[in-house]
């Protein structure tokens, strides 16, 4: 029996995977972006966001447009690597009925 | 065993609609091109029926102030994509070419020859919507660049009114009926999306 690996418990919560997803196709977003695509309660996103921070997985800028405060956040090399081997070691559980 | 799969699987979904989410970049322009549609429909009359040199500077004006702030108004904020910004710099680049070089034709009288006028404004949109369409692999912009570009070689050929018909068939095509078909997609893709929890 093959050793089957272990997924990644930061990047492995729904909203947690969603975020570090979206945020691995563009090159920084803000908040109320990633509240719009993922539909999340502010409370909830800024505390998953906050787990990604603490784990290293994204970075976060905060910054005044036109006297608006803005939250832009942006994945880490880090958090890009830990996706990816979340991925292989998604398509290692699942075996090789899943296309690559 | 099958529930367990199911839930990997479903965290595999999640992965790809939104790595798809955030590339999605030009759907959501829909309603500029709407309004630029618009605003050459409002430029032509302007300076047919009004005679005055100020139709398409003054119109163009305002419809580039108009796209600023519906940029701007948009919820939800943009991500910055390498993808969003290359498809960026082809129109602000079309613009700013656009309103130069019609704006000082247009003050030092030398937009005369109406049919060139239309040839090089329809070769113009052709290259930005070709340009788009190849970087984004979308074939219905492609369909929109081939529109422009006939229409620029048909505003050469055909008479006066001739030329004018076939500049506004172009622009309720590629400008029009594409911006709308932008917002449908647009809107079916939001309506798609279901609440992420943790």
């Amino acid at each position: 029996m093959p050793d089957l690996p272990e997924l990644d418990p930061v990047v492995h919560g729904r909203l947690r995977l969603a975020l570090l997803s979206l945020l691995s196709g563009v090159e920084e977003a803000e908040f109320t972006w990633l509240r719009a695509r993922t539909q999340a309660t502010d409370g909830n996103l800024g505390a998953q966001l906050l787990k990604l921070e603490q784990a290293g997985y994204v970075a976060v800028e905060k910054k005044f447009v036109l006297r608006k405060p803005q939250t832009l956040y942006r994945i880490t090399e880090n958090g890009r690597q830990a996706l990816t081997n979340y991925i292989r070691a998604l398509r290692k559980l699942l075996g090789s009925g899943v296309d690559e | 065993m099958a529930d367990d799969t199911r839930e990997l699987r479903d965290r595999l979904s999640i992965i790809e609609s939104m790595i798809a989410e955030g590339q999605r970049t030009t759907e959501s322009w829909g309603s500029t091109f709407v309004l630029w549609g618009l605003a050459y429909y409002v430029a032509i009359a302007w300076s047919r029926w009004g005679h005055t040199v100020w139709a398409w500077p003054v119109t163009i004006s305002i419809a580039a102030v108009l796209t600023i702030v519906l940029a701007f108004s948009k919820p939800g904020g943009h991500p910055r994509t390498t993808l969003g910004r290359a498809i960026g710099s082809i129109w602000i680049a079309l613009g700013i070419s656009m309103f130069l070089l019609f704006f000082a034709a247009g003050l030092t009288g030398r937009l005369t020859d109406r049919h060139l006028f239309l040839a090089v404004m329809s070769a113009i949109l052709g290259m930005a919507n070709g340009a788009s369409a190849l970087i984004l692999r979308w074939k219905v912009q492609l369909g929109c660049a081939a529109v422009w570009w006939a229409a620029a070689i048909a505003t050469c050929f055909g008479s006066d009114a001739q030329s004018i018909i076939v500049f506004l068939v172009a622009i309720f095509l590629c400008q029009i009926v594409f911006g709308f078909y932008g917002m449908i997609a647009n809107t079916q893709g939001r309506k798609r999306q279901a609440p992420l929890h943790a």
